[in-house]
């Protein structure tokens, strides 16, 4: 079975699961009565932004491998890994003001971890944009590279924008020193939705690196 | 708080699910059709 096959069978699992996860979260896990039905809300929105981190994460790794091993694999591993990146920036900055408008009443707030996160969504879009601007393939992996690891340089700040500026974001509740603050159903509900948007991400990252290992300008 | 008190916010998660499964369709179809595409050439 070829790449971009083995892809599209994980991306198709994978959708069926999150199917399973809206039933799950919409039907079966509990609506927290502070917030009402939005906070549910946060079992696509988290995963999301896993995802969207995860993706720059390897971006980051794999540009590393690249400046030191030479490898193009390293590098078409980084191009699908920001191109799948995009997309799930993409679900966690439309969530993210769905969720805020009821909660904080406003769609929007400079305050750090929004304004870090859109940073990574522009990161993201400015990787592919830079890949199609540089003509050259040696100049273009080397200068990919670069933003790549730029961007994984920008993880850590995300998550601690938390506790190092005020904000309205709320404190991580599972990624955490102590234990997640989050009762049982929440939790599985969550854990679930995020073991299901990685099995995402892989797929689509599978297809994507097949896609640019068979065209030139990958 | 009783169950009528809870704020009516259903709609804004309908709308997050919705927009969550356009994305993630929309780009599932675009890799399908850029893979398929390749793979005729």
């Amino acid at each position: 079975m070829t790449l971009v096959r083995s892809g599209r069978w994980i991306t198709g699992i994978a959708l069926l699961l999150v199917a399973g996860v809206y039933v799950r979260a919409l039907v079966y896990t509990p609506v927290e009565i502070h917030q009402g039905l939005a906070q549910k809300i946060y079992y696509v929105h988290v995963p999301s932004a896993w995802s969207a981190m995860l993706a720059m994460g390897m971006v980051g790794l794999a540009s590393i491998l690249f400046l030191f091993l030479k490898d193009p694999r390293y590098d078409r591993f980084a191009s699908a890994s920001a191109e799948v990146g995009t997309a799930f920036s993409l679900v966690m900055l439309t969530t993210g003001p769905l969720w805020a408008r009821p909660i904080w009443n406003t769609w929007w707030t400079w305050d750090a971890r929004l304004t870090l996160t859109l940073m990574l969504f522009f990161l993201f879009v400015g990787y592919q944009v830079l890949r199609g601007a540089v003509t050259d393939p040696g100049l273009r992996a080397r200068y990919a590279a670069v933003v790549g690891i730029c961007g994984m340089v920008l993880l850590p700040f995300i998550h601690l924008s938390v506790y190092l500026f005020r904000t309205l974001h709320p404190m991580p509740i599972v990624l955490k020193p102590s234990k997640p603050s989050l009762p049982g159903s929440m939790l599985v509900t969550l854990l679930l939705s995020v073991g299901v948007f990685t099995l995402l991400y892989v797929g689509f990252v599978m297809q994507r690196y097949a896609i640019g290992e068979r065209s030139d300008d990958a | 708080m009783t169950p009528d008190q809870i704020p009516q916010t259903g709609g804004y998660m309908v709308a997050a699910y919705i927009v969550t499964a356009v994305i993630l369709l929309a780009y599932t179809i675009v890799l399908w059709r850029r893979g398929s595409a390749k793979t005729k050439s």
